[in-house]
């Protein structure tokens, strides 16, 4: 088959060339129209559930909403896993589908679940979470005011009225939410010592609110032949028009709002804030639709800006605060960069190996060509340009040319073995031999580099989203240089290679000249030789076992922001104040670096988990900064020196987000702990942290505490409300709404709504002013509520966090010296002994230790089956079981490279460093193959000669292009070793371990693995 | 347990010599005060109906509703036949009595003379005393009804009515130029100073109330100073609430009846606590605490200073206390010493200090 591609090409020369034309054509227009993004979609396929319940305490509303969210969800197909997290205020439960599964469908099933939820009126509505990605914040700006005219209660309405509706028609938008500023509502401030006067309730006051604001249609008449609509506005316009709200009329006279109550502007409670260099400020984030790109949505957002700015009052702008593009083109600048001085590296070493332009040409045009043949693929699996699908290609711009270069390579010696008039036919004939011979290698090559990088099209979670784009660019730029090799590269040769004198330069003929003696003694002492060599790799592969492992390298973002945490029942006044010192800090202290500090204090509108002590510091950093890594470990220290008193976590905007993404655990290995009470998981967690304490390695341990929100509980007090004549919901409502100041009603103004809330005046001074409330009952009875009820002051839980419908508790720790699984064995065989857990608790590792340890154990199940189909393949190639098993010896040779690159730059095994050993594998292998069939060649050609000398020929004959092939890839990945752009430390394992490797695996293809030949064959 | 997690704690100076706050426990007298609602009243005696005495006809007021009267000031004026015939009578009897005692003076020196019998004598005296008492009697009459009878010159039907005390005429009772009996209220006069504030108590204090102990209410932007007169020894069956009757001392302008009012009660026992400012309180393990500085530790870190120099950690301990009672600022403790050393502001952040251990890194 292979032969008769070969020779249709050749035939239909001009096709193919017009056919390549087309297709470079269409694959720059694919290049052009890619979507680029910074990452790969990470986001598990989830949805989220959140329900607003204003003013509810974390155990009612884990009762009350959570528990009766979860259990509806549970049962679905495809959940893997349901975790939710109850706070102050705020219902949160994510379910995990399974990946296969589609986002709308799996919307619509929750939501169909949804609507048979019964959760008690006034405890909100469980709504589904933006459908966005993890990564889904691109866009994020500031409402400015450079006037000073506006409150930032006037911005915060801008923002919601005016900006939000406007981006969120940009197309690609799913949802915008703001943060800061505070909202507008009216208070109705009662005086309840006044119902007394009056013989009203408090109820009674609500009940009028609600009834006066009110619109009626009323039809229409017909009045000379016209129609005239009948309208009933009655919805409150003025405040006076709520200050003049009958209560109640006795005697002609009527008792009005105005009478026991003031009616006034002002702010509804909040939990988030923001504040920019020390100042309050109003914000907002654009979030991106699942399944659209990021680049384009910011573009487009970008475009409406103008039209935003024109409906604003002047004066007031929108500003960018960050802009996910500039990540983008960062990280996809650096992968650029890296794959083009990848092509002209591997040019210039083509150059230097061939010394002859025509052949270089035809080798270095073959780059290019399968580059675009890959980016029509990826345009065609809507696979985006990012960190990881460049990289895949910036890996593979090495072994692109690598058939190409064989296919000219035996061109060029056969043409120049050929005596006498070269004719067209006779060319046309050398060339067809001269593809056809290498055309079954070169494939079976290229198919077995493919094969290689399917075990990471396999990963799951994380790792497998992360990674499969890389693995799949390979396929697909492989794949494309096949075709270039098979297809156009024979008829270029038939085109322009001409025979030309002696092909061995300068470089070439010194090489062999140290190489010789060299092969001479490997070949003579085969057996020690491969022992040396067997030891040395084990002895290196036991150094790579105790190597510290690591799931993914961090991302250098080029931004600094830190997560600060504050005790839990912080006050967000606090929390603002705190925000604020740590900005003006910062700006004092490195004005030569900083710009800008943001903090953005609790959360957003919108289902988020954040609470009042929970702030995120975001620092826009001065351009030009020389060293980021020493300015951010300063300001870190600098920062938890100053401010002792709240704990800094420094992180990146995507890297908070990514670690969000991972099911709850940030740490690198954590205990959960599972059980109903939270005070008994408390003290399990308290004696385990005991127990494991002395365990060697163990370096830090953390109990995220849930505990310790102080509540004011007001217990209902039956006996004493039977007396006065007062039911639980009279106590209830105004707890809720002259407390809590749930809106009652709605003043709607144009399109805007604020709500009209029935406050107790004074109720919140302090806790003893909400004793002091005062009740009417109907008949007139007048109590304070701790008359009527027990008013206690309690430490209660800050949030509860339940992992498939069971609470639980994180105990985090860091693990430094050891192996985190055998530290993991260790204790928890500790814990098993030692701590005594009652019934219904139990214990689960988690953490980053996790999903590496599910990724390894995946991969110890895909690449033995991956080695089968490479042997499977070699088979086929060879027809020999026994020169498979030579090529895969290679394999070792390859890693022992590799592991001492590894272990002497000192980084982690990490998922990119395993990428990078498969990449060995499969230049190992190519190596192999290119070398053992000519010698299979070789020996066909010349029977009688003996073993040792064939070995010896043709390894000498096959030195350059063994070196090229190997050259290429070294040099197609030097740039990444050297890049030092945004993305670059993700690749930099891979590339220290392939530099590594295809040294190792070269020098040792070149000298053992004649030696393997020679002991496998040369007895027979 | 808390002390031990405490002492593991190392805090440096150089936030917490410049920042923390620190003060002694102090003795702090608490005059407790709550805030009530009140109504201005006034009890019934305070009240006066002028009645007329006679019956007659009205014929004129002499004041109008509002105006306020002296004691004495005539306000009404009514004819009355009774009086118009009580005055002929005096006048009648005044002349009899001038006729049967110049009979007696003829009569006696005519005895004197021994013209005349002693039983003559006797006759006209007792004439003389008869008319004597009559007189006399309606000239009480008179003066009760408000008419000098010594000056009465002729027979007058007029008899005015007098305010009794000062006050303000609240009502007007009768229509002019009615008949009006004997003992009908004519006018309503309003005492002054006869203002009471009733306020209603929750049990819970009442039974701390003391008569004499002071109540303000505010009053058109007033403070008004009242003082408890009566605790009423029935709660009021609508508010179920129990009512202190406080009275009014000072004069006040257009005090309006029925008005409903805040007032605060203070109670007259002021105690005395050790207390500490409320800014220092908080709630930490289901327990009020107020942090006070470790003396041991803080020597230690001297002497280790003299050493070091550099670092300086001043941790800090904390006690459980209980509150007793509380005003605006501060809290009436057990659990501190007198003159103890406590963190009096900022707290939170001792305590943040102490618990950033267990914090995890957020969400």
């Amino acid at each position: 088959m292979l032969e008769k591609i070969i020779e249709l090409s050749l035939k239909y020369k001009i096709l193919v060339l017009v056919a390549f034309i087309a297709i470079s054509a269409f694959g720059y227009k694919a290049y052009t129209e890619i979507p680029v993004d910074a990452f790969p979609d990470i986001t598990p396929k989830q949805v989220v559930v959140y329900t607003e319940s204003p003013g509810n305490s974390a155990e009612d509303i884990e009762k009350l909403i959570t528990y009766p969210v979860e259990s509806a969800l549970s049962g679905m197909a495809g959940v893997k896993l349901i975790m939710s997290n109850s706070i102050f205020g705020l219902s949160y439960v994510s379910v995990f589908f399974e990946d296969s599964m589609d986002i709308y469908f799996l919307r619509q099933l929750v939501s169909e679940r949804l609507s048979a939820i019964n959760i008690p009126a006034g405890w909100g509505t469980p709504v589904l979470g933006p459908n966005t990605t993890g990564l889904g914040q691109v866009f994020w700006y500031q409402i400015k005011d450079t006037t000073g005219k506006y409150s930032l209660r006037e911005l915060k309405e801008m923002q919601e009225y005016v900006v939000t509706p406007l981006f969120k028609s940009v197309s690609g938008v799913e949802d915008v939410i703001g943060w800061g500023g505070d909202e507008k509502q009216y208070n109705v401030l009662i005086d309840t010592k006044k119902l007394q006067d009056f013989s009203i309730t408090y109820s009674d006051i609500v009940d009028a609110l609600q009834r006066s604001n009110q619109a009626a249609g009323g039809q229409y008449l017909e009045f000379n032949r016209e129609q005239y609509l009948i309208r009933g506005a009655g919805l409150y316009q003025t405040l006076d028009d709520i200050r003049n709200t009958v209560v109640k009329s006795m005697k002609g006279q009527s008792i009005t709002i105005r009478d026991v109550a003031t009616v006034e502007p002002g702010s509804a409670p909040r939990f988030g804030a923001v504040s920019i260099d020390g100042k309050e400020a109003v914000m907002g984030m654009v979030l991106q639709r699942t399944a659209t790109n990021a680049a384009k949505v910011v573009e487009r957002i970008q475009k409406k800006i103008e039209t935003v700015n024109t409906a604003l009052p002047e004066g007031v702008s929108v500003e960018t605060i960050y802009d996910r593009t500039e990540i983008t083109h960062k990280a996809v600048n650096t992968m650029t960069s890296a794959l083009i001085s990848g092509v002209v590296l591997v040019a210039v070493v083509l150059f230097l190996f061939l010394f002859e332009l025509r052949s270089a040409f035809i080798v270095i045009l073959s780059l290019p060509l399968s580059l675009l043949i890959a980016f029509l693929l990826m345009d065609y699996y809507n696979l985006s340009a990012n960190l990881m699908s460049l990289s895949g290609l910036a890996i593979a711009v090495g072994m692109i040319v690598d058939g190409t270069i064989v296919i000219v390579e035996n061109s060029f010696r056969k043409l120049h073995e050929e005596e006498g008039e070269l004719t067209p036919t006779k060319k046309f004939n050398i060339v067809y031999e001269a593809a056809k011979e290498v055309a079954t290698p070169v494939t079976f090559a290229v198919l077995i580099i493919a094969a290689v990088f399917i075990p990471l099209l396999s990963l799951d979670g994380l790792a497998g989203k992360l990674y499969a784009p890389m693995a799949l660019n390979i396929v697909f730029v492989m794949l494309g240089s096949l075709l270039v090799a098979l297809v156009l590269v024979p008829v270029l040769i038939l085109l322009l290679l001409k025979p030309t004198g002696s092909s061995e330069n300068v470089v070439m003929r010194s090489i062999k000249k140290a190489y010789t003696p060299l092969l001479m003694f490997a070949l003579g002492h085969a057996k020690s030789v491969l022992i040396a060599v067997s030891i040395l790799f084990i002895g290196l592969a036991y150094l790579l076992s105790q190597q510290g492992r690591e799931f993914m390298p961090e991302l250098n973002e080029e931004s600094i922001m830190y997560r600060v945490i504050a005790i839990p029942g912080t006050a967000l006044s606090q929390s603002l104040q705190t925000s604020k010192e740590i900005e003006s800090y910062i700006l004092k202290n490195y004005s030569k670096s900083v710009s800008s500090v943001l903090a953005m204090i609790g959360r957003s509108e919108k289902g988020e988990t954040a609470q009042g002590n929970y702030m995120e510091i975001l620092l826009t950093l001065k351009p030009n900064i020389e060293d980021l890594e020493a300015l951010t470990n300063r300001m870190n220290e600098d920062l938890e020196h100053h401010f002792t008193f709240v704990q800094f976590v420094p992180t990146q905007p995507i890297a908070m987000r990514i670690e969000e993404l991972l099911e709850g655990v940030k740490a690198e290995l954590a205990v959960k702990i599972y059980g109903d009470d939270q005070k008994v998981l408390d003290g399990i967690s308290k004696e385990i942290q005991s127990a494991i304490s002395g365990v060697d390695g163990l370096e830090r341990m953390e109990v995220e505490s849930q505990l310790g929100q102080a509540q004011i509980k007001i217990t209902p007090d039956y006996l004493a409300l039977a007396r006065y004549g007062i039911s639980v919901d009279e106590v209830m409502d105004i707890i809720r709404n002259g407390i809590g100041e749930e809106p009652i009603s709605e003043k709607i103004e144009g399109i805007r709504r604020f709500g009209i809330v029935a406050k107790v005046k004074g109720a919140k001074k302090d806790a003893e002013a909400i004793k002091k409330v005062t009740l009417r009952s109907k008949n007139g009875a007048l109590v304070t509520l701790d008359q009527i009820c027990k008013v206690e002051i309690q430490q209660g839980a800050s949030f509860i966090k339940r992992e498939n419908l069971s609470r639980y508790m994180v105990l985090s720790m860091e693990v430094e010296g050891r192996d985190v699984a055998s530290f993991v064995a260790e204790a928890d065989s500790i814990i098993k002994s030692k701590v005594k857990m009652p019934a219904g608790y139990y214990i689960g590792w988690a953490g980053d230790f996790k999903n590496m340890q599910e990724a390894t154990q995946k991969l110890m199940i895909i690449i033995p089956i991956t080695i089968l189909l490479v042997i499977l393949l070699l088979y086929t190639a060879f027809n020999s079981v026994g020169k498979a098993m030579i090529i895969l010896l290679n394999v070792p040779f390859g890693f022992i490279g590799g592991i001492i690159a590894l272990v002497m730059s000192g980084i982690y095994l990490s998922v990119s460093a395993i990428v990078g050993f498969l990449a060995i594998f499969a230049i190992a292998i190519l190596n192999g193959i290119v070398l053992v069939s000519f010698i299979d060649e070789l020996r066909l050609k010349f029977p009688d000669v003996n073993l040792k000398t064939v070995l010896k020929d043709a390894t000498l004959l096959r030195l350059r292009p063994v070196l090229m092939t190997a050259f290429t890839t070294l040099f197609g990945i030097l740039p990444l070793l050297y890049a030092s752009g945004v993305g670059s430390e993700i690749q930099y394992p891979l590339a220290v371990v392939i530099t590594g490797g295809i040294i190792s695996s070269t020098l040792l293809t070149l000298l053992i693995l004649p030696s393997t030949y020679l002991l496998f064959y040369g007895k027979k | 347990m808390n002390k031990l997690l405490l002492t593991a704690l190392s805090l440096t100076a150089t936030l917490f010599a410049s920042e923390i706050p620190l003060a002694k426990v102090q003795m702090h007298t608490f005059n407790k005060s709550v805030a009530l609602n009140a109504q201005v009243i006034q009890l019934s005696n305070a009240q006066q109906s002028i009645t007329s005495l006679v019956s007659g006809h009205l014929e004129a007021y002499y004041v109008k509703p509002a105006q306020r009267v002296k004691e004495g000031q005539k306000v009404a004026l009514i004819e009355s036949i009774v009086v118009s015939k009580m005055s002929a009578d005096y006048l009648s009897l005044k002349k009899q009595l001038a006729a049967a005692s110049k009979n007696y003076d003829a009569t006696a020196s005519l005895y004197k003379k021994g013209m005349t019998s002693m039983q003559e004598l006797n006759n006209q005296e007792i004439k003389l005393s008869k008319i004597n008492a009559q007189l006399t009697a309606l000239e009480s009459q008179l003066n009760t009804l408000g008419i000098k009878a010594d000056k009465l010159t002729q027979a007058t039907a007029n008899f005015v009515l007098y305010a009794h005390s000062a006050g303000t005429v609240s009502a007007l009772l009768k229509p002019l130029h009615s008949s009006v009996s004997v003992s009908e209220p004519v006018i309503s006069i309003v005492k002054n100073q006869a203002y009471y504030i009733k306020s209603f108590l929750p049990l819970e204090y009442a039974t701390k109330v003391k008569l004499g102990d002071k109540i303000v209410v505010n009053y058109a932007d007033k403070d008004i100073i009242t003082h408890i007169t009566q605790i009423l020894p029935k709660v009021d069956e609508v508010t179920q609430r129990v009512v202190v009757l406080s009275s009014v001392d000072e004069k006040v302008e257009h005090l309006f009846l029925n008005t409903y009012l805040k007032s605060t009660v203070y109670f007259g026992d002021a105690k005395e606590y050790p207390a500490v400012k409320k800014s220092a309180l908080s709630f930490f393990n289901n327990e009020w605490v107020v942090f006070v500085p470790n003396e041991e530790e803080q020597k230690e870190n001297e002497s280790k200073n003299k050493q070091e120099g550099e670092e300086e950690s001043i941790p800090y301990t904390l006690e459980v206390v209980k509150i007793i009672t509380q005003d605006e600022d501060f809290v009436g403790v057990e659990g501190l010493k007198l003159g103890e050393e406590y963190v009096s502001a900022k707290s939170y952040y001792v305590k943040s200090a102490l618990l950033k251990g267990s914090l995890g890194d957020g969400d």
